[in-house]
């Protein structure tokens, strides 16, 4: 078996930042390459070098032994080279075919389509996939939109395909079914790489594991001789545990959410009676496919969206799903939304501001007419100290400045000041690196000790079968199991999917 | 009654060409994804250039109409650089776009003494033996050919949008520039052909309101009209046939504003006036009561696209 | 299959990652250039903008040396006077522009609120409201709430029919200019003279100097930086305005009133360019006229941009600005240049200050 292709050397900075000190990677034909590691070890940045994302600021780059050159994402395919992204690159009011021919361009756009209509029908006979290539992606599931995107790239000759954390969107037992296709395709001659930072699915189906940790390539070997333990030390580097949590005391309702329904204005209903009670000293763990109306949910409960129909009780300020501004403020309600940049940070603003704004109204920090900047500065800094908020040279910086950790506890740091009752976490782990991620834990755990009722609304199955007390399931926009703790994997799997 | 009627449609297609035409060149730079505020500062590059060309050659109107959408053409290039190569803020750029046009339209019409000249105009294409018919014949077959030509570049558009390949790759950046850089579409070049081809579009119908509807060049004569067309592909929701509707409910309103005065209908004229403005607004509210649905707002209007972005 | 370990070393020495020559250019985004830099930046294409305005004045026949003796005297003693009697309105409407600015409200409606701001001061005039000696302060709040209204006009078409607020001022500007011509060749038409204006103010209804040359409107105009410098860095709304243009979504979420702190910042925005309209008419015309807000849009536009919407610097661009008027006005009387040549200048400034920002925003390297 020869080399497919080969990464040497690669560096590349961002801002002045660098990315990848030189990585190095060789994936051969008829097998499935796994590239382990954390967010943002760097395994993305490499892939999109090798795709011609990203031109690399040294290193070279092979194709079955010989050197070339990538101009351009169109340069890597004519290579033969083909990415599927993590977040897919299909122009959405597009068909399949559209999509497909965009990627393929033909000379002529009506003969062009029907010749590419044909191509993706055999693709998709030979793959056993479901879609038509007449529909528009943007009313596929994602996985229905992963088949197409694959079936973009094979359509257009590629004999090297990598996948960019292909599982992350799929229920278990849809990435088995695609891991499956996956480990077929290689066996026919393909050279297939796969981005992933789950353990499981390198130990099951690949042949090949490349690990990555800090921008470089720390080991490759056979995962079939290696130990989870093992492969998870090179991953992390070190681990953290949780900490003791007390077993659950079952307190009083804090919150409520009854029969809440949301439309979107495209007529979508994305949240479809969804009920479920949070009791204080308590976490309820919300498990789902991403796109079943968690976003919906927590945009909701943290008063982003007004919800058509229903309620969200809270104990001592009642319903806050209609209110206003100052009875949600009452209600005291923490939020951690997935997106910190959408609905938690201003990132262009100050730590300092960013940590004052809840509490600028109490009168904390100056009258209406005239601002405390001084009062501000003195609870910043003190904030960023107790919840060790790294890489902070002065809380006048911005806050995008800091890396996703850090913007995160900032986050939790003015959220919990306020002493909550209620805590809504949306994936409050997304994006964040083992250390972060446990610090972000902890704090979560803390706030159940203290008694506050807390949502974790979470696509990461781990997360929520570590932290919760309780777990709904949500599909299509309801709960629609509840299981109590200690929950059974399997059966939470196949609820999510027996619902769809 | 009738002759009101006749009068009032007939003089309708010259009012609603120019609306069409800018709005149909708005509509294919805003499907690639670039929000286009400049329409008003190239309708006045395009009737300035056409007015020029008429008096400096003595005639010749179609060759000004033909260096009206060169010269927009050219003006708009330095847009593209600003917001496609730079990516300057697409209001801002627009907006000082259309003011530089009005103060350079401003300084080469004076200074070479190019206003209120009466220029000689197209003649009316009279479609034999359709062009007899009473009423109709003169509302739809006594034309200028200009009239015509925008039918035929409006079926020009839709067929480029959305029955060839270059039309496929200008959506996909408009859309999704991520999507369509990954699949080799160079968003900076289609980008830049989309402004630069639908100013030719904006050009003409400036050169248009000058040289055949008009036939003089005044400072700052298209009055607002390429805010108008702004509003009007908002109204068809960045899709030609409502935007050829609209044209055409615009050029109504328009037209019948000198036919109330020519009736000898008494009303006050500079409120008759406003109407065109006031319709706009009122055109804009009526687009936001309706349940905004299915839009086919490009995703990307308005966002520049730097590709090696990480956050 | 192979069950050797390798080592993840390159395999083979690196060869040039190019071996066809040519390199690629690449764009990154950054987050933090020095103070200084970005000074250099935008000085340089400061100077650039004001050489290609004056290399298209030299082609329009005013070489650079007749510019630079046009442009010294406009800066003699007496000529200042003039200056800072334009300034006041430009300082107002930079002021007016840059508060709505601030929340990323496009407030290009300036000369239609100046209109509105004018029609109400007059209308108190012409109906003779109130006692001689408050006369002046009524005309002035009639003027702010004149801006107001006409501007809240499109807040609210904005708020309740999302009604794009670009289009909806830069309209509302055509119309305000109607209304004005309807009234000037209407019922307010002075009789005796049949011109399109007003019948003249009387003396305690005009702005008047205040000694050293220096006329009371731009004491209005300091007033008003001084306010709005108060209420953009010291007041709690100023720091409400900050969340609402960085990340609206997010300020509703943690608790700033984003709608009445909206409507309020637009309202004094309106209100600004209803008193520049006042100290236009009540100053340098002494009546309702036809063209008293004429470029003022994109005069507001410029001060704002270019102050980078801070009430301070607003004041100093806006008295650069004033000069450049005065010149234009110059070289309309004596050399038959059009005043619409003021606007081009404005607008190449703008440009290429604004070209600027991408070499401060981006990083671009040749990776060969």
């Amino acid at each position: 078996m020869n080399s497919a292709l080969q990464l040497a050397g690669i560096r590349k900075s961002f801002d002045g930042a660098l990315a990848l000190d030189g990585a190095s990677f060789e994936s051969r034909s008829g097998e499935v390459h796994a590239l382990l590691g954390e967010n943002g070890a760097g395994k993305s940045s490499l892939m999109n070098v090798a795709a011609g994302l990203y031109a690399p600021d040294a290193g070279s780059i092979s194709i079955n032994g010989a050197p070339i050159s990538l101009s351009g994402p169109a340069s890597a395919r004519s290579h033969g080279i083909g990415m599927v992204h993590q977040h897919f690159k299909l122009v959405r009011p597009f068909t399949v075919a559209e999509n497909v021919l965009l990627a393929n361009p033909q000379p002529h756009f009506a003969s062009g389509l029907r010749d590419i209509r044909d191509a993706i029908k055999k693709q998709v006979d030979a793959l056993k996939f479901s879609i038509d290539p007449d529909r528009r992606i943007d009313s596929m599931t994602v996985a229905e939109q992963q088949q197409a995107e694959i079936v973009k790239v094979l359509v257009g000759g590629a004999r090297i395909l990598i996948l960019d954390e292909p599982t992350a969107v799929l229920t278990d037992a849809e990435a088995v079914g695609l891991l499956e296709i996956v480990q077929r395709l290689a066996r026919s001659g393909t050279a297939v790489v796969l981005v992933t930072h789950k353990l499981q699915d390198v130990k099951r189906y690949a042949d090949v594991v490349t690990i990555m940790r800090g921008g470089r390539t720390v080991a490759t070997l056979d995962p079939r001789q290696s130990t989870a333990e093992e492969l998870t030390e090179l991953t992390v580097g070190q681990t953290s545990a949780l900490p003791e949590r007390t077993p659950h005391q079952g307190g009083e309702t804090r919150l409520n959410v009854g029969a809440l329904t949301y439309t979107r204005a495209d007529g979508r209903t994305m949240l479809n009676n969804t009920s479920f009670f949070v009791r204080a000293g308590e976490i309820y763990g919300i498990a789902g496919v991403s796109g079943n109306g968690q976003a919906e949910l927590a945009e909701a409960l943290i008063g982003a969206i007004e919800p058509s129909l229903g309620e969200i009780w809270v104990d001592g300020a009642g319903d806050i799903g209609h209110a206003g501004q100052a009875r949600r403020r009452e209600a005291a309600i923490a939020a951690i939304p997935a997106d910190r940049y959408a609905y938690a940070l201003a990132g262009s603003l100050p730590i300092q501001d960013n940590l004052a704004v809840a509490q600028i109204r109490s009168g904390r920090y100056g009258s209406v007419f005239r601002l405390d900047r001084a009062a501000m500065r003195r609870d910043a800094i003190a904030a960023v100290k107790d919840y060790d908020v790294q890489g902070v040279r002065s809380v006048k910086q911005k806050a995008s400045l800091l890396s996703g950790g850090n913007a995160q506890k900032l986050v939790i740091a003015r959220e919990f000041s306020l002493e909550p009752e209620v805590v809504v976490a949306h994936s409050p782990s997304r994006g964040l690196d083992a250390r972060a991620c446990a610090a972000v834990h902890q704090r979560l755990i803390a706030a159940r000790e203290r008694g506050a009722a807390i949502v974790l609304i979470s696509e990461d199955l781990d997360e929520i079968l570590s932290l919760s007390d309780r777990i709904g399931v949500m599909t299509r926009g309801a709960i629609v199991a509840e299981f109590e703790r200690p929950a059974d994997r399997q059966a939470i799997g196949r609820a999510m999917v027996d619902h769809a | 009654m009738i002759d009101f009627l006749v009068n009032w449609l007939a003089n309708t297609p010259v009012t609603a060409a120019p609306y069409a035409l800018a709005a149909l060149g708005l509509i294919i730079a805003e499907r690639s994804g670039v929000l286009n505020l400049t329409a008003e500062g190239l309708m006045l590059v395009g009737a300035l250039a056409g007015a020029g060309t008429c008096l400096a050659l003595g005639g010749y109107p179609a060759l000004a109409l033909v260096a009206a959408m060169v010269a927009a053409s050219a003006v708009s290039l330095l847009f593209a650089v600003l917001v496609v190569v730079l990516r300057i803020n697409q209001v801002i750029a627009g907006l000082s776009v259309v003011f530089f046009c009005q103060g350079f339209t401003g300084l080469v019409g004076t200074l070479a003494k190019w206003q209120n000249k009466q220029l000689t105009g197209l003649p009316p294409l009279k479609i034999w033996p359709l062009s007899e018919i009473p009423g109709i014949g003169r509302i739809l077959f006594q034309q200028d050919p200009i009239v015509y030509l925008t039918i035929l570049i409006f079926f020009a558009v839709n067929f480029l949008l959305f029955r060839t390949m270059l039309g496929l790759r200008i959506r996909s950046v408009g859309e999704n520039p991520g999507a369509a850089d990954a699949a080799g579409v160079s968003v900076t070049l289609h980008r830049i052909f989309a402004i630069v081809a639908g100013s030719s579009l904006i050009g003409l119908a400036g050169g248009y309101i000058s040289v055949v509807s008009v036939k003089l060049w005044v400072t700052g004569m298209t009055g607002g009209r390429g805010w108008i067309a702004v509003a009007l592909v908002v109204f068809a929701r960045w899709a030609p046939w409502p935007a050829l509707a609209g044209a055409l409910l615009f050029g109504c309103i328009e037209a019948l504003i000198p036919q109330i005065a020519a009736a000898g209908i008494r009303v006050p004229q500079y409120l008759m006036l406003m109407t065109p403005y006031l319709a706009t607004i009122a055109v804009m509210i009526w687009v936001g009561t309706k349940d905004s649905g299915i839009t086919q707002e490009p995703g990307a209007l308005g966002q520049p696209h730097v590709r090696e972005e990480r956050r | 299959m192979h069950d050797i370990l390798r080592r993840a070393e390159p395999l083979t020495s690196p060869v040039p990652a190019s071996p066809r020559g040519f390199g690629r250019l690449t764009l990154d985004v950054r987050q933090n250039l020095p103070p200084w830099k970005q000074a250099v930046f935008v000085g340089s294409s400061l100077i650039l903008g004001l050489a290609i305005s004056v290399a298209i004045l030299a082609l329009a026949g005013i070489p650079p040396l007749t510019l630079a003796s046009e442009l010294a005297g406009v800066l003699t003693a007496e000529n200042l006077r003039g200056v800072l009697i334009q300034a006041a309105p430009l300082i107002l409407v930079g002021l007016g522009a840059s508060v709505a600015f601030r929340i990323g409200f496009w407030n290009l409606g300036i000369e239609g609120q100046m209109i509105f701001g004018g029609i109400f001061a007059a209308a108190i005039s012409i109906y003779d409201i109130g006692p001689p000696a408050t006369r002046l302060i009524l005309m002035g709040m009639a003027a702010a709430l004149g801006g107001a209204l006409w501007v809240l006009l499109v807040v609210f078409l904005k708020l309740r029919f999302r009604v794009n607020e670009i289009i909806a001022t830069l309209l509302l500007n055509y119309v305000a200019m109607y209304f004005l011509f309807h009234l000037l060749y209407g019922a307010w038409q002075d009789a005796k003279t049949a011109f399109p204006q007003s019948t003249p103010f009387r003396p305690f209804e005009r702005l008047t100097d205040i000694g050293y040359g220096v006329n009371s409107g731009l004491l209005i105009a300091i007033a008003g930086v001084l306010a709005a410098g108060w209420l953009i860095h010291l007041s709690r709304i100023g720091f409400y305005t900050r969340f609402i243009s960085a990340n609206p979504r997010m300020a509703k979420v943690v608790g700033v009133p984003v709608q009445t702190a909206t409507i309020w910042i637009i309202a004094i925005s309106g209100a600004c360019s209803g008193l520049a309209g006042f100290v236009n008419v009540a100053s340098q015309e002494g009546r309702l006229t036809q063209s008293y807000a004429n470029g003022y849009v994109f005069s507001g536009v410029l001060i704002a941009f270019l102050s980078r919407n801070d009430p301070i610097v607003v004041a100093i661009v806006a008295f650069l600005i004033a000069v450049l008027f005065i010149t234009g006005q110059t070289l309309q009387v004596f050399y038959q240049i059009p005043f619409t040549m003021v606007q081009m200048i404005e607008a190449i400034i703008v440009m290429a200050v604004a070209s600027s920002e991408f070499l401060i925003r981006h990083r671009i390297r040749w990776i060969r």
